[in-house]
This record gives structure tokens, sequence and C-alpha cells, in this order.
């Protein structure tokens, strides 16, 4: 095996988990802060990739077109949540009854808009070349924005008087309101902020995976199981998750099949949750 | 849609109830197709193709003297909805004959139930080939009938290492096969396989793959919209201008809409049809079809299958002079043609697949296709060999070149 190929896989496989933690993200944001499964994470993230798309085609440059994906989802995230999400608090199977229903209507919504195809914005064709090899150049930039993704949302949850109410609200909700914070406000916001998350990972993840009515089905399975890996410390279990499961995927579908790389990420999935069925994070003593 | 259909059906049961079932002229057929879910970016069309053609035929006179009814059914892209509405369909609605189907796990469900009660099928869809029955009826191209044609054709313009992308179920097993034979023939050889699940959307590690075993050209088989991030990561990795790309089935669901103008120009695909084919037929089925359906997405190849299929049943029951099966299917085994917009098309009467042109095509910047190639009267040569149902009524299965 040469060097050139394994510095390309290894760096391939990088981008793979960062794309799938970019997809992730959100989704465990929710989960963590609020104990809300959303199943219609997908869903947020296609709403993000066709509202990238409408922008650009009506002529706002694309990199313009990412902050306004994430104010719409963020906007309908806050809707669902009052609407919907709110009255469901503690009923974990009954959230995610309510959001796949959701997911399945935002779906046709999206058919019935923008039809079953519409094109593509393409993907800056630049490349990296190392020795005999080529690699497209967007993906691995994908790697230095789950980075930043990261951080921000660490940031956000750790540094911020949002953060700490967010957690306080969803830890100790009594205690909480007690002490003044408006839980319910809270949590909206932090919906909110979970499906602006997926929306911005719709909108930099659209030159990658065209913005299609389905596209959502293809990353909520395996985003689903990252965080359900990951376990109760999100954040930072979901970045572990991610570049264990996504990366290892990826190497392994690059030595051996397409097909070895999916049953790698499913058998492992399987494999920890055996050995840790609350996640890898369960006994962790950290936050975030 | 919906209500206009439903207006319809009313008025039929209103009828029904009043007169007893004979009473009724009208000859019923059914279609079922994916109007929801993630393959209706081909069911739309397949189903907007079938009132198509019975509006035309109905303006035309319709079948025995009496207009055709229609009896549409929703599959929401699910295997157990064909299962479910071919049954009503054949036992409630009592139909005539049967258009449904998209994936070839949709058609083995159907198939059975078509034999079982005796009911024309018709299957409407590019497909791995092989399938074999009395009752059904294929109007799609198979894949030896598409890459017989297109394996040579890429041989012959880009060399002799092939790679192939395909996605993980029979159908792209099937066509790797199909591939690799022909390859053989050609004197080229397949350097490497790389099989995908639907729900992959990164597709750097087959790229890398491609790369290490240095292809002339890369057959491609992506299904579903997600599929198409493989063309673009492979313009974007810089690959398109040294490695040729070919497909069968690029287009059959207007990725080339999906896919941006410069990672399209330059695709190869070959297909039964594309909208941009020249001739009478299709300049006056295009121009019928953007009447009631607008121009906004370019007509699939799935959409003149099912528009063939009405039109080579409904001219069998004409000929047969009624539309109960034994006569219709004798009609349809008589080696009926049809003026289709993808040119002449064939039914033959041993393997009920058409024999049909093959058009080899290149993609352009706009979003659409030129046409490079036809290969006319393309006959599909391995159902053929494998499937004489006028020999053998009774066969009933799918011929796998596995099998041999």
């Amino acid at each position: 095996m040469q060097i050139d190929y394994l510095a390309t896989v290894l760096l391939s496989s990088l981008s793979s988990a960062s794309i799938l933690l970019i997809a992730t993200i959100g989704l465990a944001v929710v989960f963590g802060l609020m104990g809300v499964i959303n199943l219609a994470h997908g869903e947020f993230l296609m709403i993000g990739a066709y509202t990238a798309l409408t922008a650009t085609q009506s002529g706002i440059p694309y990199v313009l077109s990412i902050p306004i994906a994430v104010v719409v989802t963020m906007a309908i995230g806050a809707t669902v949540e009052i609407l919907i999400i709110r009255r469901l608090y503690g009923r974990l199977f009954d959230t995610m009854l309510a959001t796949w229903g959701l997911s399945i209507a935002f779906y046709q919504l999206a058919v019935l808009i923008f039809g079953t195809v519409s094109p593509g914005i393409g993907m800056p064709r630049y490349s990296l070349k190392i020795g005999a090899y080529s690699l497209a150049g967007y993906p691995l930039l994908m790697i230095g924005i789950a980075a930043l993704m990261g951080l921000f949302v660490y940031g956000l949850m750790t540094r911020t008087v949002y953060g700490m109410k967010a957690r306080a609200a969803i830890q100790v909700p009594e205690m909480a309101q007690a002490i003044g914070i408006e839980s319910s406000r809270v949590n909206t916001l932090t919906f909110s902020i979970g499906c602006g998350l997926a929306g911005f990972a719709g909108a930099v993840l659209l030159p990658i995976v065209p913005a299609t009515p389905s596209m959502g089905f293809a990353f909520v399975i395996k985003a689903f199981l990252t965080v359900v890996v990951a376990g109760p410390v999100t954040l930072t279990g979901s970045v572990l998750a991610a570049i264990g499961l996504g990366g290892g995927a990826s190497i392994t579908a690059s030595f051996l099949t397409s097909v070895a790389g999916d049953a790698f990420f499913f058998l492992v999935t399987a494999l920890l949750l055996w050995l840790y069925p609350m996640g890898i994070s369960a006994k962790w003593r950290r936050k975030m | 849609m919906g209500t206009a259909l439903s207006a319809k059906t009313i008025a039929v049961s209103t009828v029904l109830a009043l007169l007893p079932a004979v009473a009724l002229a009208d000859t019923k057929i059914a279609a079922i197709f994916d109007l929801t879910g993630g393959l209706n970016i081909y069911g739309i069309q397949q189903n907007n193709a079938l009132k198509l053609a019975v509006d035309d035929i109905n303006t035309k006179g319709g079948v025995l003297g009496a207009p055709i009814d229609v009896v549409s059914y929703d599959a929401q892209s699910e295997q157990s909805k064909y299962i479910q509405y071919s049954n009503t369909a054949i036992l409630k609605d009592q139909v005539k004959a049967l258009f449904a189907g998209l994936t070839s796990s949709s058609r083995e469900a159907i198939r059975p139930i078509a034999r079982k009660a005796n009911i024309p099928y018709f299957y409407s869809a590019l497909y791995e080939g092989g399938a074999c029955d009395k009752q059904t009826f294929v109007t799609g191209s198979s894949a030896s009938q598409q890459l017989s044609v297109l394996i040579d054709w890429a041989v012959k313009k880009y060399g002799k290492k092939i790679y192939v992308m395909a996605p993980d179920y029979n159908f792209g097993t099937i066509s790797a096969h199909w591939i690799k034979e022909y390859a053989k023939k050609a004197g080229a050889e397949v350097v490497g396989v790389d099989f995908l699940a639907l729900t992959v959307t990164d597709y750097a590690p087959t790229i890398q793959k491609i790369q290490a075993a240095k292809p002339d050209f890369v057959v491609a088989l992506p299904v579903g919209a997600n599929q198409t991030g493989f063309l673009e990561q492979f313009a974007a990795a810089g690959l398109k201008d040294t490695i040729g790309v070919v497909s069968t089935n690029y287009g059959s669901g207007n990725q080339q809409v999906v896919v941006s103008p410069e990672a399209g120009k330059g695709l190869i695909a070959s297909q039964g049809y594309f909208q941009p084919v020249e001739n009478p037929a299709n300049a006056a089925f295009v121009k019928l079809w953007q009447a009631k359906y607008g121009s906004d997405t370019p007509i699939v190849s799935e959409a003149v299958d099912v528009w063939n299929a009405v039109h080579l049943w409904a001219a069998a029951v004409n000929k047969a002079g009624s539309a109960d099966t034994k006569p219709v299917v004798a009609a349809l085994e008589s080696g009926l043609t049809f003026e289709a917009p993808n040119g002449m098309v064939k039914l033959e009467p041993g393997s009920h697949h058409l024999r049909q042109n093959i058009y080899i095509a290149e993609g352009d910047d706009k979003h659409s296709f030129k046409i490079v190639e036809t290969f006319p009267d393309a006959a599909p040569t391995y159902e053929n060999e494998k499937c004489d149902l006028v020999a053998h009524p009774s066969l009933a299965k799918q011929f796998t070149p596995e099998d041999q």
C-alpha cells in the first residue's frame, strides 16, 4: 500500500466523519438539552438545503445563502416547538411519533413546492493532489467547518448565559423556574437552535448532497445512531462517535467495499450499544 | 388531480350501483405507481403518461368502441402497497389490465398476483432483465439490451479498462455481470467493482478506489437523486477529464437536472428514450405532454415506456375484439408494432419484451442531452434466448445470468 493512498484515505475519512458530525450536531443539541428525539431532523436539513438553493437561484451569493437558511430553519423550528413539541415534554415516544409525522408532512410539502428534481449548484472544482491521487476540495473543507461548528456549540452552551439557562432548564426544570428562568422560552430557543444547526448543515452540504425532498432519509438514520451511541454527554460524545463510526466506515469502504463500510457502521453501533447501553459517555463527568 | 379522479370514481360507482356490471361497456384498467415517497421522481411521470395515453386513445374512439376507464392508486413507494392495490384492482375493481411498478422488487411482487388472476400486467421501467411470465409484458429496456451496445461503444471510445459503480441490489449486481460479459466480448476488462447502498452519501472511498484502479472509463449506475452526488464529487476531484463516465440509467430519473452543468457535461447515457430524440411521433408526444403537464421537467424514459404499454394493450384489445385475457395475450403475442416516441417498437411474441431503439446520448451544459448515436431495433437478446412463452406458456421465473 502506497503512502499517498494512505494519506488520501485518512484525509477523506476525516472529511466523511466531519460530514456526519455536521449533519448530527443539531440532533445532538436537541436530544442532549431537551431529551427530545427529533425525527424530523433530516427534513430540517432538507429545508436548509432548499432555502440555500432558492436563495442562490435568485442571485444571492452561495456564502450569504447559508445564514438565510439558518434563519429560516430556526423560525420554522421555533414554530414547531410552540405548536407541537412543547405539549409533549417528557413523553419520549410521543415526540418521536409527532416529529416522524412532521417529517412526512415536510417531505410531501417539498415535493409539492419544488417538484421531485431541482438543479444542484455543483461543487467548486478545486481539488487537492496527493501523489497519484486527487481529492475534491470542498469535502475537505468540511473538516474545518465541523470543527468550527463543534466549538461554536460548545462555547454557546458553556460560556453564555443562554447556555447555562438551557442546561438548567432541562436538568432541574422546577428549580430553574424557581430562580426565574422561563424554561419554556429557553426550550423554544434550544429547539430552534437545533433546527438552525440542521438548516446550516443542509446549506453547507448542498454542493455535496444535492437538494431533494428525500435527502433527509440518507442522513437521519446515521445521525440518530451517532447520537444514541454518544449518550448523555452529547457534544463530546457525538464528536467521538462521528469520528469513530463515520471515519471507520469510510476507511473500511476504502480498503474493502462500500457495503463493508456500511456493515462496519451498523455492527460497531450494535456492539457499542451492547457494551454501553446508555451510550459511550454514560460515566463521563463532563457536561457537554 | 385527486378531485377530478374521485369525481370520476363517484360517477362510475353510481353507475355501477344502478346497472349490472355487464352492461358497463367501458373497459377498465388500473394504474399503480409511486405518486408519493422517494420513488415519485419516476412514479408521477409514469402515472401522467398513462393518463395522457388513455386520453389520447379515448379521443380516437377508445377500445372496442368505448372509452377506457382508469382506476389509479398511489403505491407510496412501499412494497406492501403494491401487493395490496394489485389485489384491490383485480378483485374489487375487476380491471382488464394492470399497469404498475417501478422497482424490480415491486414487479416481482405483482407478477404472481397477475398470474394467479390471469390479468395482463405491464411493467414499464428499465431493469436488469430476465422476467418471464405469460401475463407479464415489459416495455422498458433490459440491462443486456442497453449494455451490449453501450460497452462496445465505450470500449472503442475510451479504452479497455472498466470500473463499475452500481447500487447494491439486483439491478446493480446483474448489470455488473453483464458489463463483465460484454467487456470480455469486446476484449476489455473490468478492473474494479463497487456496490453502494442507496443511502450512501459519501463517495470519497469509491473515488479513491477508482483512482487506484486507473480505469479508462467508469460505468456509473446511480439510482435516485442521492447517488448523483457521486458524479458531482467525481467531477470536483478533477477526474472527469481523464476518465470517461457512461451509464444505463443516468437521466432515467432526470439526474441531469440535479447534476450541475460542469459535472453533467460529457457524461454518456444509453437508454431507450431521451426527450431530445428526433422523429415525428416524439414531436407529437412531447407537444401533447407539454400542453398538459408543462415543460418544467424533462420527460423520462419510464413515461414513454408506460405510453407504449398502454398503446400496445389498446391495439391488442382492438385487434382481438375483446378485452378478455386469452384473446388479448394472443394478440399481444402476434408481433404487434407501434410507432412510439422512441421510434418503431415491436413486442417480441416469445419473450414479451420490446425490440426497440437504444440511444447513446451525451450530457450537455444545459441540464439536457444530445443524441450521439442511435442503435436501431435492438433486440432483447438475452430474454429472447431464455424465454419463449409461445412455446412454453407455463414458464414463470426471472432468469438471471447466474443460472447459466
